[in-house]
């Protein structure tokens, strides 16, 4: 707070002093007093107004400042009255108890819509384990079918299988902590996973895969990297060129680190389109002309490979195909997590 | 013959995989009371069970407790959980493998192959022979009479897969299928290139003709 400030406030109230004071000299010189006895009378009281006020400014100062200070030093500032001395005087306690019932009603209704939101992702989780049950049984039934129906529903299966589990990862991408175990796992596991999940989608493609040097041992959650995997996977798919589509699948080792890159021959990305292929949402002009993209796939596997601590990074040129290269944490690396 | 019991709640999957197993020669039993099953698996003495974790009434891990105190038969889960916690407290209880909902049953069939074989401690059957021609498997050869030529992974599984079949056609897609089981990502293309690198191997050791194509059905020996 400001002197001007403090003196602003107060304008009114100093003015119509003011005011009182010239009324009363005038009053005082009409009925014959003196004129220096009047602006002895005048100095004496500008002297002890001025005196007060002063103090009143630094005393208003001093509370601001403690204020302040205190809800600077709070992490959580909506702790703020919970954590300030008590009020002083009636004025500020009022205003204090208003605070804290706005700030009460303020946590409690984002607790509930904390609540709200745990409760809904619960219910999704359960929702795609409900759903895997049916799959099966289809599945099963599918086993049934002649060859072709059986492989062109099987084809269809499983791609209700990974929208739903696209929608159970994205649930858990909110509190991934709950559900990650950090092991030691092949490499070779991981892309048998990811590749089995998606198996129909890339016979039926007609896309020729190859792995190279998948022997190595990782330390990640094989689950939720061989979803990201199966992301990636299903993008080469999709983005595929007409002939003699093509998928590299290989590993390196980096120091203690070890590096997946993902490659294709496909149809790219376009270079001004690049920087947004990992935004929420953003399909890009290849998914809208082919349809049938949500924008979620990449924006998941930023996300996990965040958490999971990989390094994710997607190189393209258009026309000649996409890398994608994850980069495994060494083993030492993990303990933060 | 090798006993199975499958302890699953939905009626559906429980028939149909009992349909499965059958089929590839098991003796198959399931349960259709959720009320005394640990005396049902005593009554009926299965080789292996295959359990459900979400059963109604009782947890499916509290009942793995109560098959394990029954004796040692393995046990593999099926269940639509698919978190991490929940598996490692499943083998934790002692399950010897975990399988999630949807499986693809040819998955299943060789992960029971595989606990079942580990139970009995006996290795995979190493030699296949059908029609004058012998396969190692482990050695990853193929001999004929006297003759012997060396097979690359994909040929070898390729010629396996056939000789498993004698007699009936197997479609290119099965074929693929049956590659892709094995963690071999073949296409057609490379299926068409491995195959005649077969032909070449099995005619310079005096069996050219062993693989035989039905135009438009696939292949046969």
């Amino acid at each position: 707070m400001t002197v001007r400030e403090f003196l602003a406030d107060r304008l009114g109230r100093i003015s119509l002093r003011l005011l009182c004071a010239a009324l009363a000299a005038l009053f005082l010189l009409s009925t014959g007093t003196q004129a220096g006895v009047i602006l002895l009378l005048l100095l004496g009281m500008s002297g002890a107004s001025g005196t007060v006020l002063l103090l009143d400014f630094f005393r208003q100062r001093a509370r601001l400042r403690e204020l302040e200070a205190v809800l600077e030093s709070l992490d959580q500032k909506y702790l703020f009255t919970e954590c300030v001395a008590s009020p002083k005087g009636a004025y500020e306690r009022h205003l204090f108890e208003m605070v804290r019932r706005a700030g009460r009603d303020m946590t409690g209704a984002v607790s509930d819509a904390r609540a709200a939101q745990r409760e809904y992702r619960e219910y999704v989780e359960s929702w795609v384990h409900e759903i895997k049950t049916p799959l099966t049984a289809a599945g099963l039934l599918c086993g049934k079918l002649e060859g072709d129906t059986r492989r062109r529903l099987r084809y269809e299966l499983e791609q209700v299988e990974a929208h739903a589990e696209r929608a159970l990862f994205y649930a858990r991408a909110e509190s991934p902590e709950q559900d990650c175990v950090i092991r030691r796992t092949e490499l070779k596991e991981i892309v048998a996973q990811a590749m089995e999940k998606h198996r129909t989608l890339l016979i039926q493609s007609g896309i020729r895969v190859e792995t190279k040097g998948l022997e190595v041992p990782v330390y990640t959650d094989g689950k939720w990297a061989a979803f990201l995997l199966g992301q990636l996977l299903q993008n080469a798919t999709r983005y595929r060129r007409e002939e003699e589509p093509f998928l590299l699948l290989s590993a390196r080792t980096l120091g203690s680190r070890v590096s997946l890159t993902v490659e294709d021959n496909g149809i790219g990305i376009p270079a001004h389109e690049l920087s947004r292929v990992f935004d929420r949402g953003f399909t890009g002009s290849n998914g809208r002309s082919r349809g049938g993209s949500t924008g979620m796939g990449l924006y998941l596997c930023k996300k996990m490979a965040d958490f999971l601590d990989l390094e994710l990074s997607l190189t393209s040129k258009e026309g000649e195909g996409t890398r994608v290269t994850l980069v495994f944490p060494a083993r030492e690396k993990l303990t933060k997590l | 013959m090798r006993k199975i019991m499958v302890i699953e709640d939905d009626p559906f999957i429980r028939e149909e995989l009992k349909l499965v197993l059958d089929n590839e020669g098991y003796e198959t039993a399931v349960i259709t009371e959720f009320t005394a099953v640990s005396d049902q698996v005593r009554a009926f003495c299965p080789d292996l069970i295959l359990l459900d974790l979400g059963l109604p009434g009782r947890d499916g891990l509290a009942l793995c407790a109560d098959i394990r105190r029954i004796g040692r038969i393995p046990v593999i889960f099926v269940t639509s959980r698919d978190s991490t916690v929940e598996e490692l407290q499943a083998l934790s209880m002692g399950g010897d493998d975990y399988i999630t909902k949807p499986y693809n049953v040819p998955v299943l069939l060789a992960r029971i192959k595989a606990v079942l074989r580990r139970a009995a401690g006996v290795g995979e059957a190493d030699l296949l022979e059908a029609g004058g021609l012998t396969l190692h498997l482990t050695k990853g050869t193929v001999s004929a009479g006297e003759r012997t030529a060396e097979l690359t992974r994909n040929e070898l599984k390729i010629l396996a897969c056939l000789m498993e079949r004698q007699g009936s056609i197997v479609s290119r897609a099965d074929l693929i299928d049956a590659l892709w089981d094995s963690q071999i990502y073949i296409d057609d293309n490379t299926l068409s290139v491995n195959v005649t690198r077969l032909r070449t191997k099995l005619g310079e050791i005096g069996m050219p003709d062993y693989i035989r194509t039905r135009r438009g059905m696939g292949y046969q020996v």
